[in-house]
């Protein structure tokens, strides 16, 4: 017989690693997913709107994450950091599939059609990605759905205040006709500009 | 009729609540942020759908899946500047479990020699100390260095692995083909030269007598029909 120690279960007890992602390398990756994966695929998720689609994406986000690691050691934030490169990715992915943006929208303002019943603000933002200018999509999910201020959203992205705001405008003109035109009656508050 | 679209309040920021859960904020920020939650029922609706995906996430996507994924996406070649090429790898090489450039190692029909079902690939990580790293294609086996094969089965069901040295063949594994790493780890004792053997077939594999058939006849032995195998050679020596 080919001679062999067997390990059970790996690695000892005491050799594995400890959970910050200052610590040696062995752990960072299970410090990250504990710390950062259920954000991302939920991003990934809201998105993607398919729970595979949202796996593969989160696991490209964290191979991108690891080959750029000096860069995302250096964030101020990186749980901001991932969220972003995850939402770029998904916008990505979605770009060609822009088609279906009529229904999607519909549906998300339907609960507003019930009296009572508010639609679910981040679902329409979502369906409303699909009607808008590229440029404006992230500024729009950074603001809308992380709730980010403008502040924070040139933080993260390296872009200047004025052209966060230029893109959030943008997106509301854009989700402004979009709405008008798939649902004639429903409209986005004036006055209402970041 | 009109619609809210949200965004930032005064003091709500779903971003922050993410960064509080990640345990980034610290001293009067963090202070701030929790006392602000405690009033706030859009925070606390926001910080339930942020444990939601919590328990989403360990459902769908278990950290060994993740890990696994994230290994195979390491391993492809990236169009970068050749200097920043090395930086995966010398990543790869301290992560614990899965995460690393594999072999990818053809899988090849033993009958005909063609390349099928290409996904799939294997993994040989060492560790050395605390450091763990995956083993470049004829890389030397470090004395003492606990090993450990990762699979990326490619959606065949069984798999048997099998290490076939001159000492003869010694079962690593036979069951499920799990994705990801194997769930013991070893200790390749034997000097000279072997070989680590992956059967993958959608079939049942009989271990025993494949492990009979690899002592008769060596690394070499034709598997059996409708299984596809994945060869690792090893070596003794150091880098």
């Amino acid at each position: 017989m080919a001679r062999l120690t067997v390990i059970e279960g790996g690695r000892a007890e005491a050799e594995r690693p400890g959970p910050s992602p200052s610590a040696a390398a062995p752990g960072l990756l299970e410090d990250l997913y504990r710390r950062h994966a259920p954000a991302v695929y939920g991003r990934c998720r809201f998105l993607l709107r398919d729970p595979e689609a949202a796996k593969d994406a989160t696991q490209d986000v964290f191979a991108r994450a690891l080959r750029a690691l000096p860069e995302f050691r250096a964030a101020a934030s990186p749980a901001t950091w991932l969220m972003r490169i995850a939402t770029h990715h998904c916008l990505n992915v979605l770009r060609a599939a822009r088609a279906g943006w009529r229904d999607e929208v519909r549906r998300a303002a339907d609960g507003r059609r019930t009296p009572g019943l508010e639609p679910d603000r981040r679902e329409l933002v979502r369906a409303l990605l699909g009607a808008v200018p590229e440029e404006a999509r992230e500024a729009a999910v950074l603001y809308y759905v992380d709730e980010m201020t403008q502040a924070e959203i040139a933080l993260a992205t390296g872009h200047s205040l004025p052209t966060v705001r230029k893109r959030l405008r943008q997106f509301l003109a854009a989700a402004r006709a979009a709405l008008a035109e798939a649902c004639p009656g429903l409209a986005l508050p004036e006055g209402d500009e970041p | 009729m009109t619609l809210a679209l949200g965004g930032p309040g005064l003091a709500c920021s779903a971003m922050r609540l993410r960064r509080l859960a990640a345990g980034e904020l610290l001293g009067e920020e963090r202070s701030r942020t929790e006392e602000h939650l405690a009033g706030c029922a859009r925070c606390q609706a926001t910080a339930r759908e942020i444990e939601a995906e919590r328990r989403d996430l360990a459902e769908a996507l278990p950290f060994e899946e993740l890990a696994a994924g994230v290994a195979e996406r390491l391993a492809r070649p990236e169009r970068r500047p050749l200097v920043l090429r090395a930086l995966p790898l010398a990543l790869a090489a301290g992560l614990a479990v899965a995460v690393a450039a594999p072999f990818l190692l053809r899988l090849t029909r033993p009958e005909d020699g063609t390349r099928v079902k290409g996904g799939a690939s294997a993994v040989l990580f060492a560790q050395e100390g605390t450091a763990v790293r995956a083993l470049a294609p004829g890389e030397p086996i470090p004395e003492g260095a606990r090993l450990r094969l990762s699979l990326l089965p490619a959606g065949r069901r069984n798999a048997a692995a099998f290490l076939v040295d001159a000492d003869g063949a010694a079962l690593l594994y036979a069951g499920p083909a799990l994705a990801g790493p194997l769930p013991d780890a070893f200790e390749w004792t034997g000097r000279g030269t072997g070989t680590l053997l992956v059967l993958l077939s959608d079939g049942p594999l009989d271990a025993e007598a494949l492990g009979a058939r690899l002592e008769r006849e060596g690394a070499g032995a034709e598997p059996p029909p409708g299984a596809e195998s994945i060869r690792i050679q090893l070596r003794r020596g150091r880098r």
